[in-house]
């Protein structure tokens, strides 16, 4: 007795708005259960989790916030992973693209400067995370080497890097000579939106998840990538130059990367320091498959992962649940996802024989 | 016992974790199935492991329950990923996240706690041969077994038939499954295999090298491993020399500071994976057999019957 | 196991959006009014914690002064906590416990001091206390525990100790609460024997128990036969305990660790702090106060002294008192760096903003200073 795929031959509509949904009733489920074992009321916990971290406006300002780097990180590595470039990196990049717009900072701080401050170190950011995932492209394009492997190694060499830069070079002068650069001039911070945490990051996220899906969508580029990742012979067939494409997807991710570092460097801590990031380089790759490795998709995912992140933060305060049942949850929300997007795919069915 | 011979234990000791946990996987991907989830399954191993050991006295029992937490997280990602035939790199992610909380959950009741670690196994007469003996007589199970896993792996794979017929499922899984053979069990139980391991690499953490439970205790172990076996262009013995190579460095830029070599300790800590990634780029350019990996490595197989 | 509903979550689970937003306005407002006299609605105290609370060293320690506090005034106050928070998202939590009625929040990392100082201004009517932070404000407080105290016990321990005269230092990153405590391991050693070595590691964390194993074992390999960790894991400890030396248990009492290997260790006792904290705040005596707590204090103690001669045990118990009485200080003069110059005569003691920031070994340490 087996379990059995059989591909279906279409998916509606409704099946693909249906199956995000049920997976996420699912994981609602397993969520009461594992309340109830805690001793825990579930009613309160469900709230804490899901809806107090939407439940006005500052909340939704935060998830905003909470979001901005997750989607912009997951929409350059859907790019890469659809064209079947395994950028595991992008931690990485993110700390390079901190790095490099910090550099801008700390050159033009304590000097008066005009407003192209920020734009600067922007785009530094962006150029310094694009420069570093060059390096796995290179060493993939030219020599063969796994990009997994060396996108992944090189995470650890900027973490390393970026310690050594805010313990020594960089340190803060007047910061009692603990490891952290100086803090941000004014225009070198993120302006605010509102009176909340919202901040240009999110206007840019969106601007570039637009972008990303206007080209996925629309343009022989986005063609290119798809073609690519899941027909190789015939892209090469079509003169798409794999190598090249290669070059372009870590470019993109790693730019976006190194964008959200700087952003995050800037925005939220105003100042670079050691642990800057708390892993939005992996988490990102999960919102990237959650999204389905489309860049709307992304945004939602990222939406909402940062909802249960908020929420996880909410349920230790308010309910004392320890931050491992957090995890717990967004393994088995992913597990859920991608169980129930397997049904988009194939109809399973039982079978009694030998097994496949 | 001279320093190099002291430095010789130590790196053993601090390159079998990676080992054993990098040898369960190139199994798994052998067979084509890529399982991103190692680190989650690695600290389940050691949180069950020591919390087993603790409770029951047992050490013996503690492995066992380790290994068997590795088995059953293996067993959510073969169903999700071979039976469901979902996408394999989200849901081996997914497993490292659940295993890790579900480790902190599991081993919460268990922080502040110690117990003896296993201890070494002595052979007795050869381990008193100067400078050999300890080094190849005398050391805890887990280094043995590890050895073992190697050599045993490696001879499946190349001189049995069903190790060619778990690598056909790799290479080509279409074919494998035109010839008759089962890919998807064999998948299966190369999938479990690797979960074992990675269980077993987690107990050593928590039983041997540092005898107690924290949250996070493998600190990114299980990636090293997933790391080595791409290193390893997926051959045992390579994966060997990969993980002492990986262990190695990292003793030796410790020792390095100890000695007071003047360079930044971020350096000397960041050269192990510099290393790496040279190592493997001399190795592609010397040759290329068996570099992109198992063919049909991380592609769901669904028979179309 | 659950506690008891605070008014904050009441107004979560049974309002809407609008009413969430008033009724948290008129919470913080009333309960600031409340806080100011005599209060009787308990006390909401939060922490931030940097690592898991299950990390057995900095956060853990913080967590069980959590509880302590709680042990301490009972129902006069409610804790809230969030573990392992990183800097981009503190903000948003401080931002979260002030609304869900904080009024007293201990932010337990030097990584979050900036962050705490904007979050003062920006909530004047919460007050905060930052463990580690440099300097105070209208509504923050600084504090801090004189490790360095412990740590000269420690050396002069050492110093009995040792037959090869070589000092293993685990050490996590070169910070001055670091350096100053190497160089007062030193100093408190070259009290009994001026001939003591030490050698640094390095581990570029605070908590890693395989790498802080590591490094304990190419320490000893090298010759050293007391260690001292400024890491968190037992780790080093029981490396000690395993190769037959003797060593230093850091954050909490590690004797069970190493029962063979243990000496003392210095033990972060933040509970009392906690408590009397907030019962100042209860009299609504509370201030901006900079509290660096030696061995008087209370904030920390060196656990009991283990596997020591008679002798051995009452010179460190004399040391000990010496220091907390204040007959005898770590940073008297004269201090010499190791290039030769004086930072102080002798007849001199270096201030507490020097002691902060220290960035120098003393000579006759053989440790290049990373970068």
């Amino acid at each position: 007795m087996r379990l059995a795929l059989e591909r279906r031959a279409q998916t509606t509509l409704a099946m693909q708005i249906a199956s995000p949904l049920i997976a996420v009733a699912l994981t609602l489920v397993s969520a009461v259960v594992i309340f109830i074992a805690l001793g825990q009321d579930p009613a309160r916990a469900l709230h804490a989790y899901f809806i107090s971290p939407v439940s006005d406006a500052w909340g939704l300002q935060e998830v905003a916030v909470k979001a901005t780097p997750l989607v912009l990180i997951a929409v350059g590595l859907a790019l890469c992973y659809q064209s079947n470039n395994w950028n595991i990196g992008a931690e990485g990049q993110l700390l390079m693209g901190a790095m490099a717009g910090t550099w801008v900072a700390i050159a033009t701080h304590g000097t008066p400067n005009g407003p192209w401050v920020l734009p600067a170190m922007l785009v530094a950011g962006a150029l310094g995370g694009a420069a570093f995932a060059a390096i796995p492209a290179a060493l993939k394009t030219r020599f063969g080497a796994n990009e997994i492997l060396t996108s992944l190694m090189l995470v650890y060499v900027a973490e390393l890097f970026m310690d050594w830069l805010v313990r020594g070079p960089w340190r803060d002068p007047q910061g009692f000579n603990m490891p952290q650069t100086v803090v941000f001039e004014p225009e070198a911070t993120v302006p605010l939106l509102s009176d909340g945490r919202l901040n240009i990051g999110t206007p840019i996220m969106l601007v570039v998840v637009a972008l990303a899906a206007f080209m996925m969508v629309r343009t022989l580029k986005g063609f290119e990538i798809r073609l690519v990742g899941e027909a190789p012979k015939a892209a090469r067939f079509a003169g798409f130059s794999a190598k090249r494409l290669t070059w372009l997807v870590f470019a993109i991710s790693g730019a976006l990367a190194g964008l959200a570092g700087i952003l995050e460097a800037a925005g939220t801590v105003k100042q670079l320091q050691p642990n800057l990031s708390p892993g939005y380089g992996f988490t990102a790759i999960i919102v990237a498959f959650l999204g389905r490795l489309n860049p709307i998709g992304c945004l939602i995912a990222g939406v909402f992962l940062a909802i249960t992140f908020i929420g996880g933060e909410n349920a230790q305060i308010m309910l004392k649940l320890p931050l491992d049942v957090t995890r717990v949850f967004q393994g088995l929300l992913l597990f859920y996802v991608l169980a129930c997007d397997s049904f988009l795919l194939y109809r399973v069915r039982l079978i009694r024989g030998a097994a496949a | 016992m001279t320093l190099l011979e002291a430095i010789i234990l130590t790196v053993i000791t601090a390159s079998t974790p990676l080992l054993i946990a990098a040898i369960g996987e190139l199994v798994t991907e052998r067979a084509g199935v890529l399982n991103l989830g190692v680190e989650g399954m690695m600290i389940m191993g050691a949180a069950v492991g020591i919390a087993v050991a603790i409770t029951t006295g047992s050490s013996a029992l503690g492995v066992l329950a380790a290994i068997l937490a590795g088995v059953g997280l293996a067993a959510i990602f073969a169903a999700l990923a071979l039976g469901l035939a979902t996408n394999q790199v989200a849901t081996g992610l997914a497993l490292t996240v659940f295993g890790l909380g579900l480790s902190g959950v599991v081993g919460a009741p268990y922080v502040g706690l110690q117990r003896a670690g296993i201890g070494k196994i002595e052979v007795p007469i050869l381990s008193d041969i100067p400078f050999l003996g300890p080094i190849l007589f005398r050391q805890d199970p887990f280094v043995y077994l590890s050895i073992a896993l190697v050599v045993g792996v490696s001879w499946f794979l190349t001189r049995t038939k069903a190790g060619l017929v778990l690598r056909a499922c790799g290479e080509n899984h279409a074919s494998a499954h035109a010839l008759g053979y089962p890919v998807l069990r064999i998948r299966f139980y190369a999938t479990l295999f690797g979960g074992a391991c990675a269980g077993l690499a987690g107990a050593y953490l928590s039983l041997v090298y540092t005898p107690f439970w924290t949250s996070g205790m493998t600190g990114g172990r299980g990636w090293i491993a997933l790391a080595i076996v791409v290193f390893a262009s997926w051959m045992p013995y390579r994966a060997a020399a990969g993980a002492y190579l990986f262990g190695g460095l990292t003793i030796l830029q410790l020792h390095a500071q100890s000695a007071g070599v003047p360079v930044p300790s971020q350096l000397l800590a960041a050269l192990p994976y510099l290393i790496t990634i040279v190592v493997l780029v001399l190795i592609m350019r010397v040759r290329s057999q068996g570099a992109a990996g198992p063919q049909s490595l991380g592609t769901a197989f669904v028979p179309d019957r | 196991m659950p506690s008891e509903p605070t008014n904050g979550e009441i107004l979560f689970v049974s309002m809407n959006r609008r009413e969430v937003l008033v009724g948290a306005g008129a919470l913080a407002g009333s309960a600031a009014l409340a806080g100011r006299a005599a209060a009787q609605s308990p006390l909401n105290v939060g922490f931030i914690l940097i690592g898991p609370v299950g990390d057995f060293g900095w956060s853990t320690m913080h967590d069980l002064g959590r509880r302590r506090m709680l042990e301490v005034l009972g129902n006069k106050v409610t804790a809230n906590q969030v573990e392992a928070v990183a800097p981009p998202d503190f903000d948003r939590v401080a931002t979260q416990l002030v609304r869900t009625g904080s009024k007293l929040i201990f932010t337990t990392s030097f990584s979050y001091y900036q962050a705490t100082v904007r979050a003062a201004q920006a909530n004047p009517s919460v007050l905060w206390e930052s463990a580690t932070g440099t300097t105070t404000g209208s509504n923050l407080a600084i504090y801090n525990a004189r490790f360095y105290e412990g740590r000269y016990v420690q050396g002069v321990i050492a110093a009995r100790k040792s037959k090869t005269k070589q000092i293993g230092y685990v050490a996590s990153f070169p910070v001055p609460e670091v350096v100053h405590a190497i160089n007062t391991v030193m100093r408190g050693a070259w009290s009994v024997d001026p001939a003591m070595k030490i050698k640094v590691v390095w581990v570029n964390a605070w908590f890693n128990p395989g790498r802080e194993a590591d490094a304990a074992r190419a320490l000893v390999d090298q010759g050293c036969d007391v260690l001292c960790q400024h890491t968190d894991s037992p780790a080093p400890l029981q490396l000690a305990n395993e190769r037959e030396i003797f060593g230093f248990g850091q954050a909490s009492d590690m004797t069970r660790f190493a029962p063979k290997a243990h000496l003392t260790s210095n033990v972060n006792n933040w509970g009392d702090y906690y408590a009397s904290r907030a019962q100042a705040v209860l009299d609504n005596k509370w201030s901006p106060s900079d509290t660096w707590g030696g061995l008087a204090s209370g904030m920390f103690r060196l656990a009991p002294f283990t596997n020591m001669t008679p002798e051995e045990v009452s010179e460190a118990t004399k040391i000990r008192d010496d220091i907390a009485s204040g007959k005898l200080h770590p940073f008297d003069g004269p201090i010499v760096r190791q290039d030769g110059t004086t930072v102080i005569p002798a007849g001199q003691r270096l201030t507490d903003d020097q002691i902060r920031s220290m960035n120098y070994f003393y000579r006759g340490i053989e440790v290049t200073m990373p970068t």
